[in-house]
């Protein structure tokens, strides 16, 4: 069965687990970046951009869940997209991506995604 | 439901071959928390360590900070659900060795920070820098997946606690808070003409270094949830996030939340404080919804008026933060935030990842991003590769002579968004 989510990751874990993953080697404001552009082309977001604490801003990894689908523009979605890159840039503008622990950082994003994923399963709407 | 917290003070620390407590000196046994601690099969080692206010000593990476308490009277010692028997927790008579704090240390990644130092200029940021602590440091056996890695350290710090806590049973205290307070309706009843304010208490909920508990429970696999102000101050919500050092939440933050004393200070003056809610700040936008609505709804349906609302982490958790108080507003109830700021060296950006306009009460912990500088230490417990993941974020942070330059996103409780710490607010 085709999966209602794509996994936009720049996590060379990712791509060798999830099938589904789109693999694009960016920087992590790259993707964001990219993740902006799949919203406003109609792909919903269906995890935040962001982590949960400014340690993960300087990972050199993440995994975005966008809907596989698309739809019309979605206001909400695309101001979250863009407020994260401007956060993302206000945040790291000063300090390194901490490269010397990418594969702890690689780890820790694969769970975070898993986790992401169990709880997308759990309350998927119906579109 | 009434809790007594008779407080014990702790003025000194020391290593012994007994665990003792006498004329306001805690001596340890370090044996007798290894030995405890051993009991686990995933537990490989354990080093047990002391550090006293005024020490040159810096602990890092740290992973929870946990007071050590015992029930004397009433169900629920240690922590039920997780170390314990589930038990109903929020009365009773609990023993605490106020002043003194279970620190634990124990990188299950490399990009653990988390520093506390006990001197100097360090020390003016965390507020674990005045408590005389006892710090254990775990290693877990071979191969050990990160997930139980993360279950075994966290697990381990609550056992050190009880351990430690211990001492305290037949000890009498110097003091005693009485925390009481009956159902909602007996209290509006006593209290009818004053606004009926909610405490609702954000907990992040997203996965491994980034989880809450409640007796046990991970805060991910909830609704948002009512809870007595005692079952926290009692011990039932625990820490099991360890990424966000300035205003991760350890578990004695929750055991003595800043906000729910003070709202409880104000309860029957000028405030009716109904009680707490627990909200996950969860990773999909649906989920955030979910708690989000709900939230806002449980605040309705028990009439609140006004509602203080404090986040955990940064970045996603914003929008929840923001969406809850929209809710709140649009739906007439008076809603005050607790965040701290990533607002740049010079504390000049916009301070959340996320706005709205419905946000017009906020309450700043601190900027997370002031640079303070850290010299040397004496003596590092825990890992000293970890120094380096501080620093080494930007160039010129390490100084010729070895002090060094790191944010105070670093350190452990210096933003706390509960207002457990050192940083305040004034006007001028």
């Amino acid at each position: 069965m085709n999966k209602d989510y794509l996994i936009i990751t720049n996590n060379p874990i990712v791509r060798e687990s999830f099938t589904n993953s789109v693999y694009l080697e960016l920087t992590l404001e790259e993707l964001l970046v990219k993740v902006r552009d799949m919203v406003h082309q109609g792909h919903e977001l269906i995890t935040h951009p962001l982590g949960a604490s400014i340690r993960m801003m300087f990972s050199p990894y993440r995994s975005v869940l966008l809907s596989s689908y698309q739809k019309e523009f979605n206001e909400f979605h695309v101001s979250i997209a863009e407020n994260s890159i401007e956060d993302y840039r206000k945040n790291t503008f000063n300090r390194k991506t901490d490269y010397q622990h990418k594969d702890d950082y690689a780890m820790i994003d694969i769970q975070l995604l898993n986790e992401a994923i169990n709880e997308h399963e759990r309350l998927k709407s119906i579109n | 439901m009434k809790l007594e917290l008779r407080k014990i003070k702790v003025t000194d620390l020391a290593l012994g071959n007994e665990m003792k407590f006498e004329n306001g000196l805690l001596t340890i046994d370090p044996q007798v928390i290894i030995d405890g601690l051993m009991e686990d099969v995933n537990v490989k080692s354990v080093k047990v360590d002391i550090a006293k206010p005024g020490d040159k000593t810096r602990i890092i990476p740290v992973k929870d900070v946990i007071e050590p308490r015992v029930k004397v009277e009433g169900s629920g010692n240690g922590f039920p659900g997780v170390t314990t028997k589930m038990e109903q927790l929020g009365s009773g008579v609990v023993n605490v060795l106020s002043g003194a704090a279970i620190v634990t240390i124990g990188d299950i990644v490399g990009f653990q920070e988390g520093v506390v130092d006990m001197w100097g200029e360090g020390a003016k940021w965390t507020p674990f820098s005045t408590t005389y602590n006892i710090v254990v440091d775990i290693s877990v056996v071979d191969g050990l997946q990160p997930h139980d890695h993360e279950t075994t350290v966290r697990i381990a710090g609550l056992r050190a606690a009880e351990i430690v806590g211990e001492v305290a049973r037949n000890i009498t205290s110097d003091e005693v808070e009485v925390y009481e307070m009956g159902s909602i309706f007996e209290e509006t009843n006593k209290y009818p003409d004053l606004p009926k304010v909610l405490y609702v208490e954000m907990l992040i909920s997203q996965g491994l270094l980034h989880d809450g508990y409640i007796y046990g429970v991970n805060s991910q696999k909830i609704l948002p949830t009512l809870i007595h102000p005692n079952e926290e101050l009692d011990g039932a919500v625990i820490s099991g996030n360890c990424v966000a050092a300035c205003d991760k939440i350890t578990t004695y933050q929750h055991q003595n939340n800043s906000s729910i004393i003070d709202l409880y200070n104000r309860h029957g003056k000028d405030i009716n404080f109904m009680g707490v809610i627990l909200t996950p700040e969860l990773t999909t936008l649906e989920g955030k919804f979910r708690t989000c609505d709900y939230t806002a709804k449980l605040c309705k349906s028990l009439g609140a008026d006004g509602v203080i609302i404090s986040e955990e982490g940064y970045g996603n958790p914003d929008s929840d933060l923001l969406m809850i108080c929209k809710r709140l507003e649009d739906s007439g109830i008076k809603t005050v935030l607790i965040t701290d700021e990533c607002s740049g060296w010079d504390g000049m950006s916009q301070p959340l990842a996320d706005t709205t306009k419905e946000a017009v009460a906020v309450v700043s912990a601190g900027n997370v991003s002031h640079v303070v500088n850290l010299p040397p230490a004496e003596k590092v417990l825990g890992n000293p590769e970890a120094i380096a993941t501080l620093a080494g974020g930007w160039e010129g942070c390490i100084n010729d002579d070895g002090s060094m330059k790191c944010e105070l996103n670093a350190v452990i409780g210096s933003t706390s968004e509960i207002g457990y710490h050192n940083l305040t607010v004034k006007l001028y």
